[in-house]
C-alpha cells in the first residue's frame, strides 16, 4: 500500500510539472486573479477558449464574481488592499480608481508599442483619457463596450424604455403607443378583459423594481418622458452650450408621473408587493409571463427574456416603447421622444490592472494581440467549423449553432464570457480584411439577426410594418459632448447623493400608495425634504457636465 | 480559590504565601492559560488600536499614520443625522423585543417539554423546534417574504377568517417591521434557546417535586414553586449576557428583510454603518459608530450586573 501511495504521489508530482514544461515561447505560465463587479458563472475547467488562451499566452485566470452588494465588496477590498490582478469595479469603478488601486495604462500603451490598442481608443481619446489631480494624462480602464467601428447598429433598444408584453398590443389590434396615457390605457383595458392568464394566475399590470441600485426603474423614467436619453438622475438642456443641468425628481413635471402612478395603483394596476420585491423575485415574476409592463433597461431582465423564450411564450416577451408625456402634463408642450442615444464609450467600465499585479506588460501584450481579427473572431464567433461557418466571405451560424450560444450551460464550456465581457473589444462592423462588411458580433450579423427571429416576432413586427424592434422609437440622436451623465464620477458628493437617493426610495413608493387626497401635501413635503441634497447634487453635476463637455466642445465656457 | 492541588495531587495552602510564590506553585495552570491570554490580546485587544481611525478622516491609501486627525467630527456627523438616531432606536427596540419574545417563548417551551412524560414525543418536538436554528437567514427571510406577502399564507388565513378585509401589507409598513423580526427570530431560535433551560431543569433535584406532591401541590404549583425557582440563576445569567448584547439587534435579518419603504424602521446601527461607512468609504465614521456601540454595551453589561448584585442574585463578573 505504501509503495503504491509513493508511486502515486510521484506520478502526481510529475503530472503537475508537465504543463509548465509544455508551455512554449519561454513565457512562464502564470495565473491571474480576476474580480468581476457583477454576478456571473464560473467557466468549466475544460473551457475551450480559456485553453486556447493558456496555450498561446501561458495565462490562466482565477475568477471571483460579485456576491452581494458592490460598494460594500469594493469598500472591503480597498480597506484590506486586497486587489486582484485584473480588477473590474463594475458600476463603482470610481471608488477603486480614487483609492489608487489601479495603474495608469498610459505607461504601457502608445502608438509605437501597442498599435492595435492605440487605434482602438484613438477616435474617442478626448473622452477616454482623463486628467488626474496633478493634471497628468491618465487611463485606468479601457472601456469594455461602446468603441464601435463603422455605422452604429441599432436593431434593438438595449437601454431604458417602457416595456409592454407583445400580447397586449396584439390583443389591442397593434395600436401606436407614444404617450404615458396611451400606455396605461392599453394596460388597463387588457387587464380588465384578461384578469388572469391561461393557467389562472392573475396578471400584474405594472411592476416597479426598487431594490438597491436597480431603483432606476422607480426614479429614472421622468427624464425620458421629457424627451432625453439616459442621463442618470439629472435632466440636461443640450440645446445651448450652457448645458443647464437640474435634478428632475423634485420638479413639477415629475409630480405628474408619480401622480399618474398613484392613480394606477388605486385602479389595481400596481401591486403593493412590487415595492418590497427583490431582484430575484422580480425576475421570477417576469419569467412567469404575468407582468404586463414595466419601466426597466433591456439588459436588466435578459434572463427573464431567455426564460420566456425557452418556455415558448414569445407573445409574453416584451417590446420597448419610447413614451413621452402627453401635452396636458407639460403645459401643452409637444415633446419629441429620444430614447436611443449615439453610441457611448463605456468610460471607466471594464478591467483595470491593479497595483498589486506583478506582470502588467504581459496583460497589455495579451490584450494587444487579442484585438487582432483572429482573436476577436474566437471570442465572438468561436471556432470555425465548430461554432460557425464561412460562405462567400460571410460569417454565418446555423440555427442550432446560434441557439446554443444563448444557452448558459453551453457558454460555460465554450465561451470566455467572464474574461471577454470586461476586456477591450471591437464592436460594430468589420471594416477591412477578408471579412469586411460582416459584424464583429454574431447577434448583429444581418443574416443571423433577421433570419433567426421567431415567427411570432416576425409577424408582430410586420403587423406594424416594422423591420426591427428599434423601429418603435426614433433613430439614435447625436451623443451629447459630455457623454451620458450617469457616467460622471460623483464621489465628491457621495453622501449628499446617497441621501438624495434614500429620500426618493422612501418617499416615492409612499406617495404612489397614498390616499389620492393626500398626494399633493405629501409631494410638497417630499420636495422640501429633498431640496438640500438635490441642490448639492445638482450643482455638482452642473459643474461636472460642463467640465466633461469642455473636453470636446470648444463653445463651452467653464465658470471660474 | 485558596486551595489548589499541585502536580502530585497534594493539597497545598496558598493563602498565606506571597503572590509570586502562589504564581510559581501554580505554574501548570499559568502555562495552560497562556494560549488563551495570547488569543485575547491578539484578537480582542490588538484590533482596538484601530479605534484611532474613529478620530481620523481615514483613507486606506494614506494608512493610519498618514490620515488626518479630525477630532470628534465623525461622532458629530453621526449624531446630527436623523437616520443614525433612528437606527439606534430601531436597534434597541428590536433587541428588547427579541429579548422578551425569545426568553418568554423558550422558557414556556422548556416548561412544556419538561412536563411531557413520553420521551419519544419530547425528543421529536425538541428536534423539530431547534432545526430552524441551522437554516441560513437568507432562506428564513425568503420564506418569511413568501408567507407574509399580500397573497401569502398569513394574509390568506386572516382573510378567510374574516379578520381583515384587505391583505395586510406586512412587509411594506414600518409599524409591523419590529414585530415581524421578533416573530421570525422566535421561530428560528426558540428550540435552540430551550436547550439550556431544559438542562437547567434536569439539574433540579427530583426530591423537591416529590416533596411538593406530598404537600399536595398540583402540576401548576410545582411549575411555579419548583421549576421556575430552579432555573432562576440560569435565567439571570443569560439575561445579563443578553443585556450586554442589546446593541446587537442582528444584522442579516434587517438587511435582508428591510426595503427602502420601511428603511426608517428597519435600519439598525450595523446596516447604517455598512451603507454610509463601508460603501461610501467613510471608514472613520464606521469605526466611530462601532466604538459607540461597544461603549454602550459595556455600560449596559456593568449596570445589569450591578443591579443583579444589589438584588442579591447571581452575577456574571
Amino acid at each position: 500500500m505504501k509503495k503504491f501511495l509513493a508511486a502515486f504521489l510521484a506520478l502526481a508530482m510529475i503530472a503537475s510539472l508537465l504543463p509548465a514544461a509544455l508551455a512554449d515561447g519561454g513565457l512562464e505560465p502564470i495565473t491571474l486573479t480576476v474580480f468581476r463587479g457583477d454576478p456571473g458563472d464560473q467557466p468549466d475547467e475544460n473551457n475551450k477558449i480559456y485553453k486556447l488562451i493558456e496555450e498561446e499566452f501561458g495565462i490562466k485566470f482565477e475568477f471571483e464574481f460579485l456576491a452581494g452588494d458592490l460598494d460594500e465588496t469594493l469598500g472591503l477590498k480597498i480597506a484590506n488592499e486586497d486587489y486582484p490582478d485584473l480588477f473590474d469595479g463594475g458600476n463603482s469603478a470610481d471608488l477603486i480608481i480614487n483609492n489608487g488601486a489601479l495603474i495608469n495604462l498610459l505607461d504601457y500603451i502608445s502608438p509605437e508599442k501597442t498599435p492595435r490598442l492605440w487605434a482602438h481608443i484613438e477616435p474617442q481619446k478626448a473622452r477616454i483619457i482623463e486628467k488626474d489631480a496633478e493634471g497628468n494624462d491618465v487611463l485606468y480602464i479601457i472601456p469594455n463596450y461602446g468603441l464601435g467601428e463603422g455605422e452604429q447598429i441599432a436593431n434593438e433598444i438595449n437601454g431604458p424604455a417602457f416595456f409592454v408584453q407583445k400580447q397586449v398590443l396584439e390583443w389591442a389590434g397593434y395600436p401606436q403607443i407614444k404617450t404615458l396615457n396611451q400606455y396605461f390605457d392599453v394596460l388597463e383595458k387588457f387587464l380588465a378583459a384578461n384578469p388572469t392568464d391561461e393557467n389562472g394566475s392573475p396578471y400584474i399590470g405594472f411592476d416597479i423594481l426598487c431594490e438597491d441600485w436597480r431603483h432606476f426603474c422607480l426614479i429614472n423614467p421622468v427624464q425620458h418622458l421629457m424627451g432625453r436619453p439616459n442621463d442618470g438622475e439629472v435632466l440636461v438642456d443640450v440645446s445651448t452650450p450652457e448645458y443647464k443641468t437640474e435634478t428632475f425628481i423634485d420638479k413639477p413635471y415629475a409630480k405628474a408621473y408619480y401622480k399618474k402612478l398613484n392613480e394606477e395603483f388605486h385602479k389595481g394596476l400596481i401591486s403593493k408587493d412590487t415595492f418590497v420585491m427583490n431582484y430575484d423575485q422580480y425576475i421570477a415574476q417576469i419569467s412567469s409571463g404575468t407582468v404586463l409592463g414595466m419601466f426597466d433597461q433591456t439588459w436588466d431582465f435578459g434572463n427573464a427574456t431567455n426564460a420566456l423564450r425557452t418556455a415558448k411564450m414569445d407573445n409574453k416577451t416584451y417590446i420597448a416603447l419610447g413614451l413621452v408625456y402627453d401635452p396636458e402634463y407639460v403645459d401643452g408642450k409637444e415633446i419629441e421622444e429620444h430614447y436611443l442615444n449615439g453610441s457611448v464609450p463605456n468610460i471607466r467600465r471594464g478591467f483595470g490592472i491593479s497595483v498589486n499585479c506583478k506582470c502588467p506588460e504581459r496583460i497589455i501584450a495579451m490584450w494587444e494581440e487579442m484585438l487582432s481579427e483572429k482573436w476577436q473572431l474566437i471570442f465572438n464567433w468561436g471556432i470555425e467549423g465548430e461554432d460557425y461557418y464561412v460562405e462567400n466571405g460571410r460569417l454565418l451560424m446555423t440555427k442550432e449553432q446560434f441557439a446554443q450560444t444563448q444557452d448558459s450551460t453551453w457558454q460555460k464550456a465554450n465561451k470566455a464570457r467572464a474574461f471577454f465581457e470586461s476586456s477591450p473589444k471591437r464592436q460594430g462592423w468589420i471594416l477591412e480584411g477578408e471579412f469586411a462588411g460582416n459584424c464583429w458580433e454574431p447577434g448583429n450579423q444581418p443574416e443571423i439577426y433577421f433570419d433567426q427571429m421567431t415567427d411570432y416576432d416576425k409577424a408582430f413586427l410586420s403587423a406594424y410594418g416594422y423591420q426591427k424592434p428599434a423601429d418603435f422609437v426614433n433613430p439614435p440622436i447625436q451623443l451629447a459632448p459630455y457623454g451620458e451623465a450617469w457616467q460622471i464620477d460623483y464621489t465628491p458628493v457621495d453622501i449628499e447623493h446617497q441621501d438624495f437617493l434614500n429620500i426618493q426610495d422612501k418617499r416615492l413608493p409612499e406617495m404612489i400608495m397614498c390616499d389620492p387626497a393626500e398626494f399633493d401635501a405629501k409631494w410638497d413635503a417630499f420636495v422640501e425634504e429633498i431640496t438640500p441634497s438635490a441642490t448639492a447634487f445638482g450643482d455638482f453635476m452642473q459643474q461636472a457636465i460642463l467640465k466633461e463637455a469642455a473636453k470636446v466642445d470648444p463653445n463651452v465656457v467653464l465658470p471660474e | 480559590m485558596s486551595i489548589v492541588r499541585n502536580a502530585q495531587g497534594k493539597e497545598i495552602r496558598a493563602k498565606n504565601k506571597g503572590f509570586f510564590r502562589t504564581l510559581f506553585s501554580q505554574w501548570q495552570l499559568m502555562v495552560m492559560s497562556v494560549p488563551m491570554l495570547l488569543y485575547v490580546l491578539l484578537f480582542n485587544y490588538g484590533p482596538m488600536w484601530g479605534w484611532v481611525t474613529a478620530f481620523q478622516d481615514y483613507k486606506p491609501k494614506l494608512g493610519m499614520l498618514g490620515s488626518k486627525f479630525v477630532g470628534l467630527k465623525n461622532f458629530e456627523w453621526l449624531f446630527t443625522r436623523q437616520d443614525f438616531i433612528n437606527s439606534i432606536r430601531n436597534t434597541l427596540a428590536m433587541s428588547v423585543i427579541n429579548l422578551v419574545f425569545g426568553t418568554v417563548s423558550s422558557i414556556l417551551l422548556a416548561i412544556l417539554l419538561n412536563e411531557v412524560r413520553n420521551r419519544g414525543f419530547k425528543r421529536t418536538v425538541q428536534t423539530v423546534t431547534y432545526l430552524p436554528h441551522f437554516l441560513s437567514m437568507v432562506i428564513v427571510v425568503g420564506m418569511a417574504q413568501n408567507i407574509f406577502s399580500s397573497n401569502g399564507a398569513v394574509n390568506a388565513l386572516l382573510m378567510n377568517l374574516g379578520l381583515v378585509r384587505e391583505p395586510v401589507f406586512f412587509l411594506g409598513e414600518g409599524k409591523y417591521f419590529w414585530w415581524l423580526v421578533g416573530v421570525i427570530n422566535v421561530w428560528k431560535e426558540v428550540g435552540w434557546n430551550t436547550i439550556i433551560y431544559i438542562s437547567a431543569m434536569t439539574a433540579i433535584d427530583p426530591c423537591l417535586y416529590e416533596a411538593a406532591s406530598i404537600d399536595g401541590a398540583g402540576r401548576f404549583h410545582k411549575i411555579m414553586n419548583v421549576t421556575l425557582p430552579g432555573i432562576r440563576s440560569t435565567f439571570v445569567i443569560l439575561l445579563i449576557m443578553n443585556i450586554g448584547h442589546l446593541m446587537e439587534a442582528g444584522f442579516e435579518i434587517q438587511y435582508l428583510l428591510g426595503s427602502s419603504v420601511v428603511m426608517d424602521w428597519s435600519q439598525t446601527i450595523d446596516v447604517f454603518v455598512l451603507q454610509y461607512g463601508i460603501s461610501k468609504q467613510q471608514y472613520g465614521v464606521a469605526t466611530a459608530a462601532g466604538m459607540f456601540k461597544s461603549i454602550v454595551a459595556i455600560i449596559l453589561l456593568v449596570s445589569a450586573n450591578a443591579i443583579s448584585r444589589r438584588l442579591g442574585e447571581d452575577t456574571l463578573i
